[in-house]
């Protein structure tokens, strides 16, 4: 179903699908071997177009937009398979935002020319991401933090928002890519991108700003970046989704098309209403939260049917194909992979549904 | 659940909390089946006379005129309390039609009941003959002078045994090819003479649906809606309104409630393997809520509600079912008893719930047929 837009919105969109004609499948091959796995010029282009700073106020130069607005540049990001961060570095420049005064790092954040990112988790199967490990001591001007997280996207990083739990609960802390104390262990993984296990061992951080009106700094980023890796989730299934229906109007056997065998008819009307559903519930909750106080049952459960739908059409595209999809030259295995590597960031559906039980009480 | 409440729309959502908690007869929370009319119509003209019978009509026909949130408001609340299912066809179906398609006559005669809760209606569209082909439908309607006569049979027409008036689609011209090209959409009075109604039996044991025989009844050449041989356009856009309608994330709610309440009580709400199939469900019915809301929000933009309305009625129903299975998984078994079953956490309906629910991706159009519209109308797919 049509999203309702305001012209505004519509813009914005037309110019995040402009945006991405430049990436693609072929562009994203590229990426696959390379280090880091994106264009920096590119990420730098989004910067300038405003969007790493869409969440950021307009009073620190900022777009000021909200969940929708970011919602719709990633999801043509999705569509696209932009290898270029752009949702992580602006839920991060958004982070750098909060409080009443800036991070220093923001400018530079929101330009694309340095590039933080998130770094929340830290079991294989996802945890409570507010009770970190990682530990914080020192008062804020001489902090240090001693832990791991796991599954960073850290390819191309300058720095990292680190949750770590302190005297007064989690506390959301940045740390620079070459802080003393501060090591990554990289793993190339089947999608292309790389990702880093980061451990810290008295590594100098300062407070990302809070506001104390505001929800904790570790939950709202931890939900922020649920929704924004399920709107780009959102794109990865419509795009692939097209790609197999148009296969299945041209693909001939028996003589007809094979999209007009009801079998493959009703398959394909299962992967309509998985991408239609997940778009309804991630463009709803986008126009219903702020970017920054997200209802946390909410974001979980955004990113809990994203990760299992996105799985689910992108196999079910590989099937509908045939052997061609099974094969690296076809297009249709990279919209499977990327499903992979986001439905699995920041916890998979199974690990959202768990937190689901403890966040809405489906307990004795 | 997508939207906060405004401090007028948290004003008006304790006025209704309020309201229904005072005045719903407690002994109509709950239930599974739609009570008779002698229990239900006394709530219906309650509702009424509060001016809330009808809070998606506009003011104009007698309705609340409400908002988008305000009847989303309504629905959580009804859904809340366990209030029953009010009958359908007058408030979401004809009601709707009429306003868009009806002469100012039929209006006039048709709508008031309606609010008042004086009149119930009947849907006739399935015959013996056809089912998923309802295009294939041979109950016939010749005009002669300035009545038709008709003659033939309705089946699985919910409360036509209860109902005053039969909206169905009647065969105007056999000959016409398409098929659709002969059918027009006619009111039939239920009391006229020649007209037999029998009710039968479901698995639920319940009698909610009837069949209804036509032997050469007489109706006014008026009471046909829209041009002859137009009906089945106006059964569509009627579809579309009935497809949402039944979606309404209340039932998907309230088979939520349940659940945890059969589940705290079995004591499987301990089992973490439970619970988590039960937060795959509960994201589904958020998911639904998503859908729901957002198909309400184009209506009201005036984009009606249209194939694609069978996506949402696909997913509503389906998980409507699923919501059942996981009740019976929770009730154990107990499951198999047919009366409500007594938990310290109030009555729970399971096997009643579960048989009732089979017919949800049955009516209004199977699923499998809802699949075969979508394909072609909205993915386009070759035939």
């Amino acid at each position: 179903m049509d999203l309702h837009l305001t012209s505004e919105q519509t813009l914005l969109r037309d110019s995040a699908a402009k945006f991405v004609v430049a990436a693609g499948p072929k562009v994203a091959r590229v990426f696959r071997e390379q280090d880091p796995s994106f264009a920096p010029a590119r990420l730098c282009q989004a910067g300038d177009l405003g969007w790493l700073g869409i969440l950021v106020p307009c009073s620190a130069n900022g777009l000021g937009l909200g969940l929708t607005e970011l919602a719709l540049v990633l999801e043509q990001a999705g569509r696209g398979l932009v290898c270029e961060p752009i949702g992580l570095a602006a839920i991060s420049a958004a982070a750098l935002a909060q409080g009443h005064a800036p991070h220093p790092m923001l400018e530079r954040a929101m330009a694309g020319e340095a590039l933080i990112v998130p770094a929340l988790q830290e079991n294989v199967y996802g945890d409570n991401p507010l009770a970190p490990r990682m530990r914080v001591a020192g008062e804020n001007g001489t902090l240090r933090l001693t832990g791991r997280k796991m599954f960073v996207c850290a390819d191309g990083a300058d720095g990292f928002l680190v949750s770590a739990s302190g005297r007064d609960g989690p506390t959301l802390c940045y740390v620079a890519r070459n802080a003393p104390g501060c090591m990554l262990a990289t793993t190339q993984t089947v999608e292309g991108r790389k990702l880093s296990t980061l451990s810290l061992k008295d590594a100098p951080a300062d407070l990302a700003p809070s506001r104390q009106s505001l929800r904790n700094a570790v939950d709202a980023l931890h939900n922020l970046a649920l929704m924004a890796v399920s709107a780009e989730l959102l794109g990865v299934m419509e795009k692939a989704q097209e790609i197999t229906f148009d296969y299945l109007r041209i693909r001939k056997q028996f003589g007809k098309p094979i999209g007009s065998f009801q079998a493959l008819q009703h398959q394909a009307v299962n992967l309509y209403i998985r991408t239609e559903t997940t778009r309804s519930l991630v463009f709803q909750v986008a126009a219903n939260n702020d970017p920054y106080r997200i209802d946390p049952a909410l974001a979980v459960a955004v990113k809990a049917k994203a990760s299992e739908d996105a799985l689910f059409v992108t196999k079910a595209c590989i099937q509908l194909h045939g052997a061609i999809g099974f094969t690296d030259e076809h297009d249709i295995g990279l919209y499977l992979k990327r499903a992979m590597l986001l439905s699995s960031l920041f916890g998979n559906a199974a690990a959202q549904r768990r937190r689901y039980v403890a966040i809405a009480g489906l307990t004795a | 659940m997508f939207r906060r409440d405004t401090p007028a729309e948290a004003e008006f959502r304790m006025d209704v909390r309020t309201w229904l908690e005072a005045n719903l007869p407690v002994a109509l929370r709950g239930r599974t089946a739609r009570p008779p009319p002698v229990e239900l119509m006394p709530w219906y003209h309650m509702l009424s006379r509060k001016g809330w019978v009808a809070p998606h009509w506009p003011r104009l026909h007698g309705g609340m005129g409400a908002t988008l949130n305000e009847q989303i408001i309504m629905t959580e609340e009804l859904a809340r309390i366990g209030a029953p299912q009010l009958p359908a066809q007058g408030l979401n179906h004809i009601g709707p039609i009429l306003m868009e398609f009806g002469t100012d006559a039929q209006k006039a005669q048709h709508l008031p009941p309606i609010i008042a809760g004086t009149v119930i209606w009947a849907q006739g569209y399935s015959e013996p003959g056809a089912g998923s082909d309802l295009a294939s439908l041979s109950t016939r309607a010749m005009l002669e002078g300035n009545h038709f006569v008709v003659r033939g049979q309705k089946i699985w027409t919910t409360w036509a045994h209860h109902s005053d008036w039969m909206f169905a689609l009647v065969r105007t011209d056999p000959q016409a090819q398409p098929r659709q090209a002969g059918i027009s959409f006619l009111l039939l009075d239920l009391h006229s003479p020649g007209i037999r109604i029998r009710p039968i039996k479901t698995i639920a044991g319940d009698d909610e649906f009837s069949e209804v025989f036509f032997d050469d009844v007489i109706v006014p050449a008026e009471n046909l809606v829209g041009k002859l041989h137009d009906g089945w356009r106006i059964a569509n856009a009627l579809l579309g309104h009935e497809r949402l309608a039944t979606s309404n994330p209340q039932f998907a709610l309230m088979a939520l409630e349940r659940i945890k309440t059969m589940a705290r009580a079995s004591g499987i709400m301990a089992d973490p393997t439970f619970q988590e199939r039960l937060a795959a469900a509960s994201i589904d019915v958020t998911a639904l809520s998503a859908l729901f809301s957002h198909a309400v929000e184009l209506s009201n933009q005036g984009q009606s509600p249209g194939p694609e309305s069978s996506m949402i009625k696909i997913f509503g129903s389906e998980l409507l079912q699923a919501l059942n299975d996981l009740l019976i998984e929770a009730a154990g078994g107990h499951a198999l008893t047919d009366k409500p079953i007594a938990t310290d956490f109030g009555a729970v309906d399971v096997a009643a719930s579960f048989l009732q629910s089979r017919r949800v991706t049955i009516y209004g159009g199977s699923s499998e047929i809802q699949r075969n519209v979508l394909a072609r109308r909205v993915l386009n797919l070759p035939s």
